[in-house]
């Protein structure tokens, strides 16, 4: 194990081929060294080792799903997944010398990676009003200081509270349960963020709002289209899911600006063509879309599917499913007809016969999925090009069938069950219905604040206390400075976390760091040692036990601290309780049961091999939409107008980066090594500027309400479409205006920044 | 393609909730393990003899109660395909007819179709056997299934945390 840097790294660029493969013994080999630098040996064997097995640790990597019982490997993880686990099992801790050593105003100057690569949190902290720094609070008094806080409050909507996706089933659902006796809906999340469009697309088409596909779906499907989407980087293991679908006579397709290692061949670690042979090609076709383009890529090849229609009526389009499943077709068929191709040529930079390849694979297939990501999800128009997706995938009856079906990929490993939890700012009724049925209080009825509502209220003053939960609040919004502006204008912020991050030292006139147990941690409470239960992205819910013993023997876990939270502010003004379900997380499950639907006896079901999957009703012949059926719709939207000289940029991660965490400034499958304050622009717009590789820019964006910047980032040309760029989150994140966001979702527009580039 | 027939000593409704319900298979055929059944048209086999086992998931493409049902194996080994259908003889007898065919190399044709007959052979007399010996099928999922999409009939859904997920 290394120790914690006291010096940031030295920044210094290097630039090499984009690689043409990803995985393989590199892979293997970053994983060990990332684990060993930060933890023994032992420990580290005995997080990945037990990671995604049965009774084992849920990678807090990612949702991706696991293989059944019975079918994963010893070794059932991915180079990201390790590096992550370790990066919480880390040995190295954070003490109170180590606030004593470092103001606030200090450590608000360091690098993300810096902060992170101190170690574990280990004691409750608090900054009070007028210090500048961290110094320790017990646990008793921090709560006390909360509750008096929320208390303090003229109405309960003055708080928000917000949850990222490492959060438990359990401490999501005690969190919205607390956050509405308190008396507010203010529960922004990090789903606000990732696939809210997903989200608001799915349940107004086809009345769900999660994917409908399993891993044996994709194993067996004919045809999966990858749509902006990077999975060698954010989803590895689902390279392991393509290339079975290849084994098994699948094709595949990958529509994404860049041509990411992970979507050209995949070199399986756990298997011999991975270590010594080639591996195996994931896209046989990547098509290099410009960015916000897959709109009308999706309206030109729908069109081109009519179009094959008209000529051989009755061999293309699933005409019983059309007929007797779904409403509105013969008006998104007009509309469809109507699509210029000038229009899907110019917006999504391909070619005509480029689009006409697609369609005669589409034609050769029976079934087929789309899956996609954040590549779609954080563009204006982002909830239109998933309803397209969706229109694409009913024309040939691709839902409800074995192989087929839409697949949003989702991030954070509990980002989805976090929301069937009732972290969300608008429940339905029903499940307000049901809490008050259960909890005996009126829930608040009133619609609460989403991430980017939230953080538009701290700056006029109407949020006054904001408490995360878990996650890096000011590091995965947009709009960097008006966020900060935001969260030092509140009374009182507070985090609960494992980790140091930025959200701890942009934060509050009073603050509290909340240290809790990590997901690789024992959980031991009155009635025995505790596990608690996550939700996949194919709806699989499923336990995770903690295996570690504790980073210090103060820290409280999430569950806990919510209790004792719940208990200090609300005192006796409910009949919850709270300290029952503290020591029993069998109790909180018991009232899981009773509230969300499809949970009944949640904890017997929950601890058989593999968990409960969740029926889903697409599945099962039913549509819960607004007219009981599949619904087609009329699509239209685009990116903003770029003016001339100006580009369209995207963020993205790089591979050595968790959400928003860098683990080192490498990003080994592009070919960036040494510094991530670049911005990688095709080697022709870049010639057209006068710039060239290694020049010095700033990044400027243009938005309705004026320009931001940011400042001295490098450039380097790359093979991204014409018009395009790309930049580092959360680096990129401060160009993101908070207003740009996803109409329909209100997400923000992380993907559609028009930039240009200023020779500094 | 082998076919092959049996009649069956109680009503074809009996017949079709026993055949229905893919999760008592090994219940009275040896060669299966274990069916755990992901949603009525997506099931999973674990079949096989002494110490070899095989296993695979399987499409139901067409099911109409008390008529038939086809399905398909998929995966690239040992691929099968077929359909069993139901004839009533009378109020307390039918005919269960099931038909199957393997994918092999054309060398191995004559060899799979002799592995096919005695297959279908075998469990449709041990069917027999069994439905006539309990007597009775439990409940069972009578919805229909065409071109691999369970058919709306406009039932009760599953309960199903159906709000936007982000």
């Amino acid at each position: 194990m290394r120790k914690a840097p006291k010096h940031e790294p030295i920044a210094e660029l290097e630039v090499t081929e984009p690689k043409e493969w990803a995985a393989g013994v590199p892979a293997v080999k970053k994983a060990l060294e990332y684990s060993l630098s930060q933890t023994s040996p032992k420990r580290t064997a005995l997080t990945l080792l037990t990671m995604n097995q049965v009774d084992g640790i849920d990678c807090p990597g990612c949702a991706w799903p696991d293989p059944k019982p019975g079918h994963r490997h010893k070794n059932e993880y991915c180079e990201n997944g390790a590096k992550h686990i370790n990066d919480e099992a880390t040995s190295r801790r954070i003490t109170a010398d180590f606030f004593r050593e470092h103001r606030v105003s200090e450590l608000a100057e360091r690098s993300d990676e810096w902060l992170n690569a101190q170690g574990r949190l280990t004691e409750p902290m608090v900054k009070r009003a007028g210090s500048d720094h961290y110094e320790p609070i017990a646990w008793n008094d921090a709560f006390a200081l909360l509750a008096d806080e929320l208390n303090a409050l003229d109405s309960p909507d003055e708080a928000a509270f917000y949850t990222s996706g490492r959060v438990s089933n359990e401490a999501a659902f005690l969190l919205q349960l607390f956050s509405r006796a308190f008396g507010t809906n203010n529960l922004p999340d990090c789903s606000n963020l990732c696939h809210e469009s997903s989200g608001t697309a799915l349940s107004e088409t086809i009345g769900v709002g999660k994917g409908t596909v399993s891993l044996d779906d994709l194993h067996h499907s004919d045809l999966v289209f990858v749509v902006g989407q990077n999975p060698g980087t954010n989803h590895p293991r689902q390279l392991s899911a393509l290339e079975e679908c290849k084994r098994n006579g699948g094709r595949v397709i990958a529509i994404n600006p860049l041509p990411e290692a992970g979507l050209k061949r995949f070199k399986n670690p756990q298997k011999a063509r991975g270590v010594i042979g080639s591996g195996t090609v994931i896209a046989d076709k990547l098509l290099q879309i410009r960015i916000g383009g897959d709109l009308m890529f999706f309206r030109g090849l729908n069109r081109l599917l009519l179009e094959a229609e008209d000529a051989a009526p009755g061999t293309v389009l699933d005409h019983d499913f059309i007929d007797s499943s779904s409403v509105g077709f013969e008006e998104f068929a007009e509309h469809v007809r109507t699509t210029e191709w000038e229009e899907v040529l110019a917006a999504s930079g391909l070619s005509r016969a480029e689009i006409e390849d697609i369609r005669d694979e589409v034609l050769k297939a029976d079934r087929i999925i789309v899956c996609w990501a954040m590549g779609l999800t954080q563009h204006p128009h982002a909830v239109p090009t998933i309803r397209e997706i969706v229109n694409f995938l009913m024309l040939r009856g691709n839902l409800g069938k074995p192989g087929a079906g839409a697949c949003p990929v989702r991030g954070h490993s509990n980002v989805q069950g976090d929301r069937t939890m009732g972290i969300w700012e608008k429940m339905p009724d029903s499940f307000l219905d049901a809490l008050q049925a259960e909890f005996g209080f009126d829930p608040p009825r009133e619609h609460g604040l989403d991430a980017v509502g939230a953080i538009r209220a701290m700056g006029e003053g109407g949020i006054k206390v904001f408490v995360g939960m878990a996650g890096n609040f000011v590091r995965a919004t947009p709009d960097s400075a008006v966020t900060e502006a935001g969260l030092r204008q509140c009374r009182l912020t507070a985090h609960v976390s494992t980790k140091l991050n930025r959200s701890h030292a942009v934060c509050g006139e009073v603050a509290l760091i909340l240290p809790a147990l990590g997901r690789t941690e024992r959980d031991r409470q009155a009635t025995g040692e505790q596990f608690v239960t996550v939700e996949d992205s194919m709806s699989e819910v499923h336990l995770t036990k903690g295996r570690l013993e504790p980073a210090s023997p103060v820290l409280l876990s999430e569950v806990a601290i919510l209790c004792r939270l719940a208990r200090a502010t609300l005192g006796d003004r409910m009949e919850i309780p709270w300290e029952s379900f503290e020591g029993d997380y069998g109790r909180i499950r018991d009232r899981i049961s009773r509230v969300v639907p499809g949970f009944e006896e949640f904890n017997a079901r929950v601890v058989k091999p593999g968990g409960l999957p969740l029926v889903n009703p697409v599945n099962e012949g039913h549509f819960r939409t607004s007219v009981g059926k599949a619904i087609f719709t009329c699509n239209s939207g685009s990116i903003p107008d770029v003016p001339e000289g100006h580009l369209v940029l995207q963020t993205l991660r790089s591979h050595d980066q968790w959400n928003t965490i860098p683990y080192s400034n490498d990003d080994r499958y592009r070919g960036i090594h040494g510094d991530r304050r670049v911005v990688l622009v095709n080697a022709e717009d870049l010639a057209a500027q006068g710039l060239t590789a290694g020049d010095k820019v700033d990044v400027v964006s243009v938005w309705s309400d004026g320009e931001r910047r940011a400042e001295a980032f490098t450039v380097v040309p790359y093979p991204t479409p014409r018009g395009c760029a790309a930049g580092y989150y959360p680096e990129m994140n401060v160009l993101v205006a908070l207003g740009s966001v996803a109409s329909g979702s209100n997400q923000p527009a992380f993907k559609s920044v028009i930039v240009r580039l200023e020779r500094v | 393609m082998v076919r092959r027939s049996v009649e069956v000593a109680v009503p074809v409704r009996t017949a079709y909730d026993q055949w229905s319900q893919l999760e008592t298979f090994p219940r009275f055929l040896q060669v299966v393990h274990e069916v755990e059944v992901s949603r009525p048209t997506l099931t999973r086999w674990v079949v096989g003899y002494g110490p070899l086992r095989h296993e695979f998931l399987a499409e139901v493409l067409e099911q109409q109660p008390d008529e038939h049902l086809r399905w398909r194996s998929l995966g690239r080994r040992l691929r099968h395909r077929g359909d069993v259908h139901f004839r009533a003889l009378g109020p307390a007898r039918c005919e269960v007819t099931v038909a199957m065919q393997m994918d092999a190399p054309p060398l191995l044709g004559p060899a799979a179709r002799l592995l096919a007959g005695r297959f279908v052979t075998t469990l449709l007399e041990s069917f027999r056997a069994f439905i006539e010996g309990v007597g009775a099928a439990g409940l069972s999922w009578r919805g229909g299934i065409r071109d691999g999409r369970v058919e709306d009939v406009g039932g009760k859904a599953p309960d199903f945390p159906e709000w936007p997920h982000g």
